[in-house]
Parts: structure tokens; C-alpha cells; sequence
């Protein structure tokens, strides 16, 4: 393992670790706008986290080390998926760090946590949410598996760097089938993080709630955890659409200008792209949890179609 | 030296076998423990043979026996039959130890010495299946596996489920049999030989006849959908043990069977490929789809032992696929991915069907809706439990993810497949194959959370105990295996000789831990450490109750929902009246059952067939001598003008 590559490591985690909380909070603001409010300053994400950490945890009687372990784990695969996606400079990639199905399975280890956790304390509220969020993650599974088999259709490689080095150097927007594929990363973006119109995340009402619901029993440094995990996985997910769609700026070597620069576009763009979120969650009201299946079979077929054309063109 | 290593291993488990039954007139532990210690004797000596043979790249070759020229049994051991051996002593090894202390709880005196000689039988019964160097010896212990396990099966005779499922089993394993026989000797007529013998790929239709034999006997022993429902009956009624042998070993014996006549004797057409694909696509959906409905611990890991076939099924199709479109590196990285799937599967549904024995044990039932809280009572068991659940759910670092990423790498490369008709075919069991992953982890979230967390849904849950010392170390073997094999996936693939593009998962594995360490540094020194206990909140409830738990039938109700086309219903109401207007309510029934598809549309229809031709045979076997003595005069008289006529 090279220096770069541990330099990399530190500057990947600290960045997105710093810049998470921002667009949590930026989504929420443009929220707000929209529904003529003024809103909380876009510091507020990393206020409630300081505050939550100074907090005590609470531990229902009747939950285990599950739910003790839960939040380390969960931030922990959250970060280490975190790593595969260069947020704003590409190194070589080493030993595999970088392939798009293990991002993919990362994820969902945090999932399985979460909610092995929802079900510890034995609420209704967190086995609703764990069943909900199990059964969502399923199905859009395939959706998700087409859409990353097209990019290594595309790109001819598996792993997410030389995903990343093959888009910068072509440039922005290099093929049709790249924007299509765009619009199904941003589907799965919005399934993932669990936003309008697959769940929202305002509410507290059982009806509605699907992650806040599995993680109605965390409190204090805890909650803190899962919803920093929660911001760095949005990240993520956005910096996965960026760099693929609109990759210039992106740094390929380590140089400090290179970098500045780098993550002063990366920010500009995840400003913009955060609120372009908050825009398509304030255009629409979350959808009845059974409609969804045909909003993914819609996505699936969409992401298919790309792979048709690929295939026949 | 090798050579003898395998006699001792077929020694140790012939001692095993004998043993028990000589001293069954007494009812005593110590044969059964010497027995069970024989087990563990031969899994060590196997497990270092097969190990020597799989580094070496040795064959070890043994006629056993040779009547006529042409009839010949031999063992050759080369490095597939090795590995599968490994399989087999690995999991030998830790049901045995598990099984020194489980077979004490069994009921049933010296019928458990018939057990433990059984089992044995049955371990040796499936080395010498994988051992067997001629196709006349794969199928004669083939039969001998089959009828062992039969026994293990009917262990708990006097119960009526048990004699139900113990007659499914048999047909079903009869008719593995019965095609496993009619493919080996087309295959004889064809070759005139019981050697595996290379064929030239032209295909005749003997050779295509044979091969669908062939792949129907292994499908039926693997348990491949449709013909899968004999696993949902054997486990639940067969004793915790037997099912991690049967679901662990036996069903990769099928698995080394189909792997054995692809590599060493057809030259397979594409569409042999497509067409395992396709069964193996549609076992793992609907197996993982039934189990999430399966509200019986061991039932519902019968069908994800059904699921997890199908994902191997799915590497072999590839395989035979890629090899037709000449690819090789990625029809070698597919076989691969199916094999190493083979062994992961073999660990951890062994661990998982151990542990879930454990609980079946300390609970005394098998309904998952009857359990919960176990994690206070049985902490080493939910440990044990829990890793296996992460391996299954296909969760990096551990064992389960190394391989389906060998099984998903080949799927994302297939764009080098001309035809784009399959490229997109493949593509679309590539989406399935997701599908499938997900849906087995949510499957393992509601098996751990409804076993193992919250509270007790019943008395005999709240009063489990942990199991003792030897029903802990055996899964515990298993589950060191499945972290170890999962974090040196690559560097285990390298020392056999493959390179594999899989990622470093010991860098993966340091790096999550480096990532907790982070976490677990900042929140030494940042956050407050005052923990308070405090009940669940329940939404203004004064106290909270099992009942108010989210049950697992709860858990499973969106996935029930949208895949409810699948899960078919069938609506009874038939009601009865005292008057003609239907006022007056006489009686009625009314019930909503789950449509047992493939019971009542193919099993049902075909065994009925089947009673309806016995009874027309019947009629001519009237039990009086006279008509018997008839038959016979009516033969000789055919015959002579037969051969008066023709010969």
C-alpha cells in the first residue's frame, strides 16, 4: 500500500465526514424555502450532532449487544463504503478497494444492523420500520444491480476509480446512455436515503416512518452515529452521481491546488445537487408503501433499457 | 502414504459403523461417544488427505475391486474429489462433535446406537460416491448414501409427520436413483466403458438422453425447484444433526455429481448451460421467496438451502455457457465461484442447522413465533447463530460474499458473450440473482430478530438455557472457518494456484476495524458515557408485552404483499342453511390456505397416475394359483412360437 493511498484515505474520510452534515442540512433548508419557511441555518446537522453526543445513551432493559454494537458497526461499513467512492482525488486502486459490488454489500451490512437493532428492544415502531426497510432494499435491488452492471458495461471495469479516471478524462456528459443512467442513480439515491417519495424523513408517525422508525430506540452519541451514518451515506450516493456525470475538477494526482480546487467544485456541485433533492422531495408527497414496487419495477425497466441499447447499438 | 491415509479414514468409519451395533444389546454412552470419536478421526485424517491432494495436485488412484473385465470399482482421488472430500470431513467433523452431547438428549435408547452407526455409514457412503473412479461405483454407493440416510430420516419413526416425510424422502431419493441408473447406463451403451471417459462434443441424442437423466437424478437429490419438496419435509422431521449433513454435505454430493459428468465426460451443448442456469435461477427466487413465508426454523432453512443450490446451479450454468462461447478465464472464475459457494454453503448452513438444533432444543419447538429473547439466554448460541445469518446474507468480510462475488463478477463481465440475445438473458438472471441476495438477507434479519431479540413469545423461551460445552464447539469450528475462509478469500484462492479478481477482503476487514477503532477513539474522548436503562417507549403503553411485539409473520407481511402472485392462496367458503333464502345459518367452513403449488399441480397429479397404473397391474395378480400357473403357460407358448418364428 502505497503513502498516497493511505493519504487518500485520511483526506476521502475527513472530507466526507466534514462535508456530510452540510447537505443534510442544505436539503433541509431548500425544504424549508419551498414551504415559505426560512429554515434552520445549514450549521444545524452539526449543532444536533455535538449536542447528541454530549447526551446520555439510554438502553431499553430488554435489548442486548445488538443494539449496543449497532451504531460503531453501522458508521464503520458506512465509512469504509465511503473509501470505494473518491470524493475529490482518484488514486490507483489497491487491492480490490474500489469494486462496486463490495460498495454495494457494505451497505447493506450496515443495513442488516440497523435493522437487526430496530427489532433488539422488541418495539412495534422499529420492527415496522426493519420490516419495511428489508423489504424496500430487496426490491430495489435488481434495479440498483442493473443500473452499476450498465456503468461496468460502459466503463469496462468494475471498480469505481477507474470508473472515476475513465470519466474525467472524457470529459462531462460523454455518452446517452451515461445521463440515462444518471437519472437511475438518482432514483436509487432517493430509495437509499430514504427520502420522499419512498419514506419520509421528517416524520415520526408510524404510518409513515421506515429508517426513523428503526432507529426511534437510539439516543445520545448512538443516535448521533446513526445519523451521521446516514448523512455519509447521501454523500456518497451523490458523490457517486457527480463524479460519473459531471467529473471535471476531479483531482487524479495528489497536489495541493489540485485539491482545493477539487473539493471547491465538489462542494459547488453537491450544493447544487442537494438542492435540486430538496426540489424533487418538496414536488411530491410520499407515496402508499405498496405503490412503490411499481415505481422500482419503473426504475428497473429503465435501467434494462439501457442495457438494451448498450447491448444492440 | 496418501493411499493410506484414505484406508484409514474408511477404517476409522467402518469402526464407526460396527461399534454401535455390537453393543447395542446395552444401552450405553460410551459406544455412541466412541463412535462419534471415530467420526471425529476419520473428518482429521480425510480433512489432511484431501488438503495434501488440493496443494499437490496429486492423484491418488485404488482398484477396489474387479469381477469381469469392464466391471471395476476404483477410488481415484484428484483435486475436485479432494475438495469435495474437505467438505465432507469439515462438516463430518464439527456435526460429530456437536452430536457427542446432542444425542444424549434424544429419546429412544439404543436406537441412538443405530444413529451414530447410520451417520456413519452415510459419511462413508458419501466419500466413496466422491471417490468413486468409475461410473459403476457412483452409482452403487449413489444408492448406498441414499438408503442410509433414509435411516437418519426416519429416526423419530412413531411420529406420524415422520412417517409421512420418511416415504417422500425415500420416493424422491428412489428416483434420484432411478435417473442417476438410466443415465449411466445409456452412458454405458454409448461408451461400453464405466470409466469417465472424455467424450467428443458431437452430440448424439443417447448422449443428450443421458445427460437430462443425469441432471434430473442430481436435481432431485440437490433439491432444485420443482422437484425441491422433499427438503421442507426431511429436515424438520430428521434430528438437527442429520439435517447439517443432508443440507451441508449431501446436497454438494449432487452438486460434485453434475461437476464430475460436465468436466470428465460430456462436452456440453450451450443450451445443457442455459437450461441449468434457468433451474438454478428459479430455485434460488422461489427458495428464498418460501422461506421468507416459513415460519418453522428448520423448514425455512431447508429452503434456503434450496436458494443457495440454485446460486451454485446458477455458477455451473455459466460455466457451461461461458465454456460454449469460448471463454474460458471466465467459465473457470464461474466454476470456481460455484465450488467455493459449495464449500461456504456446507459450513455455514451446517452452523446454522447446529445452532438452530441448539434452540430447538432449549425451546422445545421449532415455530420462530415461539421463541425471542434467546439473546439474554443463550449468548455463545446467538453469537454462533448470528454469525452464520451474516455469513448467508452474502455480508462482506465473511465467507458467503467471497463467493457470490465470484458468481457475480463473471455475470457483470458477460458483455464479452456474443450473442446479445443472452447477453441481455443474462442480465436479467444477473437482476434475479440480486434480488435473491437481498431477499436472504431480510430472510436472516427476521430469523435472528424473531429468535434471538426482544422478549420471550413464550414460557419454554423464557426459561432456555445455554447448551453445554460440545453443542458450542462444534458450530463454533464452523464459524472460525467461515470468518477465516471469508478475510483470506484471495490469499486461499492464490495458495491453490488461482488468481481470482476479487477484492482484498483482510484489507477490507482491517480497515473496518481501523474504522471502529476511529469511531470508538472519538467517542472515548468527545462523547458523555452515562448509560441509563429505561423500557422500550410503546407509544403510551404501560407495559410492554410479547404480545405488542412486531412477530415474524409482521416482518414478512410487505414481502408476502408484492410478491402475493407467488404465494398463491386458496379460499374456501361453504356455507349450508335451514331454509331455502339462506337466512338461518346451519354450518360452514371457511378457510385461507397457502396454495401448495407444486404439491398439488405436479406431485399430486403424477402420483396419482402412478396409483391408478398399479391398479390396473393388479387386477391380473388375482392370488389364485391356477391364473398364475395360466400366465406361465401362456409365456412358454409365446416364447416358443416367438422363437420358432424368429431365431
Amino acid at each position: 500500500m502505497s503513502p498516497e493511498f493511505i493519504l487518500y484515505l485520511v483526506i476521502n474520510t475527513a472530507v466526507v465526514l466534514g462535508i456530510a452534515p452540510l447537505f443534510i442540512s442544505l436539503i433541509k433548508k431548500v425544504k424549508a424555502w419551498t414551504q415559505g419557511r426560512r429554515g434552520p441555518t445549514v450549521f444545524q446537522t452539526y449543532f444536533m450532532l455535538a449536542k447528541l453526543v454530549k447526551k446520555e445513551v439510554i438502553y431499553s432493559p430488554h435489548s442486548s449487544w445488538i443494539m449496543r454494537v449497532t451504531p460503531i458497526v453501522n458508521i464503520a461499513a458506512i465509512l469504509v463504503a465511503a473509501l470505494f467512492v473518491p470524493l475529490v482525488f482518484v488514486p490507483e486502486p489497491v487491492g480490490g478497494i474500489g469494486n462496486i459490488i463490495l460498495l454495494l454489500y457494505l451497505l447493506a451490512l450496515a443495513k442488516f444492523f440497523m435493522a437487526l437493532a430496530g427489532l433488539d428492544a422488541g418495539s412495534s415502531f422499529g420492527g415496522m420500520g426493519s420490516s419495511r426497510e428489508m423489504s424496500i432494499s430487496a426490491i430495489i435491488e435488481p434495479t440498483t444491480i442493473i443500473v452499476f452492471a450498465a456503468l461496468v458495461f460502459v466503463f469496462k471495469t468494475l471498480n469505481i476509480f477507474e470508473m472515476f479516471t475513465r470519466s474525467a478524462a472524457a470529459g462531462t456528459l460523454s455518452t446517452p446512455t451515461l445521463i440515462l443512467t444518471g437519472i437511475s442513480l438518482f432514483i436509487i439515491l432517493i430509495v437509499e436515503t430514504s427520502r420522499i417519495p419512498v419514506d419520509n424523513p421528517e416524520t415520526h408517525l408510524e404510518l409513515t416512518m421506515i429508517h426513523e422508525g428503526m432507529i426511534l430506540e437510539q439516543s445520545g452519541s448512538n443516535l448521533a452515529l446513526m445519523e451521521l451514518s446516514a448523512a455519509v451515506k447521501l454523500t456518497l450516493l451523490m458523490a457517486l452521481l457527480i463524479n460519473l456525470i459531471v467529473p471535471f475538477g476531479l483531482a487524479t494526482t495528489l497536489t495541493a491546488t489540485g485539491l482545493i480546487l477539487a473539493l471547491i467544485l465538489f462542494l459547488l456541485k453537491g450544493c447544487i445537487l442537494a438542492g435540486v433533492i430538496g426540489l424533487f422531495e418538496s414536488s411530491m408527497a410520499k407515496m402508499r408503501f405498496f405503490r412503490l414496487p411499481s415505481l422500482f419495477a419503473m426504475a428497473f425497466f429503465f435501467s434494462t433499457l439501457i442495457i438494451i441499447i448498450e447491448v444492440f447499438s | 502414504m496418501i493411499t493410506e491415509l484414505l484406508f484409514i479414514g474408511i477404517a476409522f468409519l467402518l469402526a464407526g459403523v460396527v461399534i454401535p451395533l455390537v453393543t447395542m444389546g446395552t444401552d450405553r454412552k460410551a459406544a455412541r461417544t466412541v463412535s462419534l470419536c471415530c467420526t471425529i478421526g476419520a473428518s482429521a485424517v480425510l480433512a489432511v488427505l484431501s488438503l495434501v491432494i488440493l496443494l499437490s495436485g496429486e492423484v491418488i488412484a485404488w482398484t477396489a475391486y474387479q469381477t469381469i473385465a469392464g466391471f471395476i470399482l476404483t477410488l481415484v482421488i484428484d483435486r475436485l474429489a479432494a475438495f469435495f472430500i474437505l467438505i465432507i470431513a469439515a462438516v463430518s467433523g464439527s456435526v460429530a462433535i456437536y452430536s457427542t452431547s446432542y444425542i444424549e438428549y434424544l429419546h429412544g435408547g439404543t436406537r441412538r446406537n443405530l444413529l451414530c452407526a447410520s451417520a456413519n455409514l452415510f459419511i462413508l457412503s458419501m466419500v466413496l460416491v466422491v471417490a468413486s473412479g468409475t461410473t459403476l461405483g457412483f452409482f452403487l454407493f449413489w444408492e448406498l448414501m441414499a438408503a442410509s440416510s433414509f435411516f437418519l430420516v426416519m429416526y423419530e419413526y412413531d411420529d406420524t409427520e415422520t412417517k409421512k416425510a420418511g416415504i417422500f424422502y425415500f420416493v424422491m431419493t428412489q428416483l434420484s436413483t432411478l435417473f442417476v441408473m438410466l443415465g449411466v447406463i445409456i452412458l454405458y451403451g454409448q461408451t461400453g466403458t464405466f470409466a469417465f471417459t472424455h467424450l467428443p462434443a458431437a452430440s448424439s441424442p443417447f448422449l443428450t438422453a443421458s445427460f437430462l437423466c443425469l441432471f434430473l437424478g442430481f436435481s432431485i437429490k440437490a433439491g432444485i425447484i420443482p422437484f425441491h419438496k422433499w427438503l421442507p419435509y426431511a429436515h424438520p422431521a430428521s434430528p438437527s444433526p442429520i439435517s447439517a449433513l443432508m443440507s451441508g454435505v449431501m446436497l454438494k454430493i449432487a452438486v460434485y455429481g453434475l461437476v464430475r459428468f460436465l468436466l470428465d465426460v460430456f462436452a456440453p451443448d450451450l443450451w445443457w448451460g442455459v437450461l441449468i442456469l434457468a433451474a438454478g435461477t428459479a430455485s434460488a427466487v422461489l427458495g428464498i421467496i418460501y422461506a421468507l413465508k416459513e415460519h418453522d426454523i428448520k423448514a425455512m432453512l431447508a429452503y434456503s438451502s434450496i436458494e443457495n443450490i440454485g446460486i451454485i446451479f446458477v455458477g455451473i450454468g455459466l460455466f457451461v455457457i461461458f465454456t460454449s462461447n469460448n471463454l474460458p478465464a471466465l467459465a473457470m472464475l464461474s466454476l470456481l465461484g460455484a465450488l467455493f459457494h459449495s464449500l461456504n454453503h456446507a459450513f455455514f448452513k451446517s452452523l446454522l442447522f447446529l445452532t438452530a438444533g441448539s434452540v430447538v432444543y432449549a425451546t422445545h419447538t421449532r415455530d420462530i413465533e415461539h421463541m425471542g429473547g434467546l439473546v439474554h439466554r443463550m449468548p455463545y448460541t446467538s453469537g454462533l447463530f448470528f454469525v452464520g445469518a451474516v455469513a448467508i446474507a452474502a455480508l462482506p468480510p465473511l465467507n458467503g460474499f467471497a463467493s457470490e462475488i465470484l458468481i457475480f463478477i463473471p455475470f457483470f463481465s458477460s458483455v464479452a458473450v456474443a450473442n446479445p440475445l443472452f447477453k441481455v438473458l443474462l442480465f436479467i438472471c444477473l437482476a434475479l440473482f440480486a434480488l435473491t441476495s437481498a431477499l436472504s438477507a431480510a430472510c436472516f434479519v427476521k430469523a435472528f430478530g424473531s429468535v434471538f431479540l426482544a422478549l420471550p413469545r413464550s414460557e419454554e423461551s423464557g426459561d432456555a438455557r445455554e447448551v453445554p460445552l460440545p453443542m458450542l464447539a462444534g458450530p463454533a469450528l464452523l464459524a472460525g472457518a467461515c470468518i477465516v475462509i471469508g478475510l483470506l478469500a484471495v490469499q486461499l484462492f492464490a495458495l491453490a494456484g488461482y488468481t481470482v479478481p476479487i477484492p482484498d477482503m483482510l484489507l477490507v476487514g482491517v480497515l473496518l476495524l481501523a474504522m471502529i477503532a476511529l469511531t470508538f477513539g472519538t467517542l472515548y474522548f468527545t462523547a458523555s458515557r452515562t448509560v441509563r436503562i429505561s423500557g422500550t417507549w410503546g407509544c403510551g403503553m404501560p407495559s410492554q408485552q410479547p404480545l405488542t411485539e412486531y412477530s415474524g409473520h409482521g416482518f414478512s407481511e410487505p414481502i408476502d404483499i408484492i410478491f402475493s402472485t407467488i404465494y398463491r392462496t386458496k379460499i374456501r367458503n361453504e356455507r349450508s342453511f335451514f331454509d331455502n333464502a339462506g337466512c338461518i345459518f346451519r354450518e360452514g367452513i371457511a378457510e385461507i390456505r397457502l396454495l401448495k403449488v407444486f404439491e398439488e399441480y405436479l406431485y399430486l397429479p403424477v402420483a396419482r397416475a402412478s396409483c391408478r397404473a398399479a391398479k390396473a397391474v393388479s387386477r391380473i395378480h388375482n392370488g389364485c394359483l391356477d391364473t398364475y400357473l395360466l400366465y406361465v403357460f401362456v409365456t412358454v407358448l409365446v416364447m416358443v412360437v416367438w422363437l420358432g418364428w424368429f431365431a
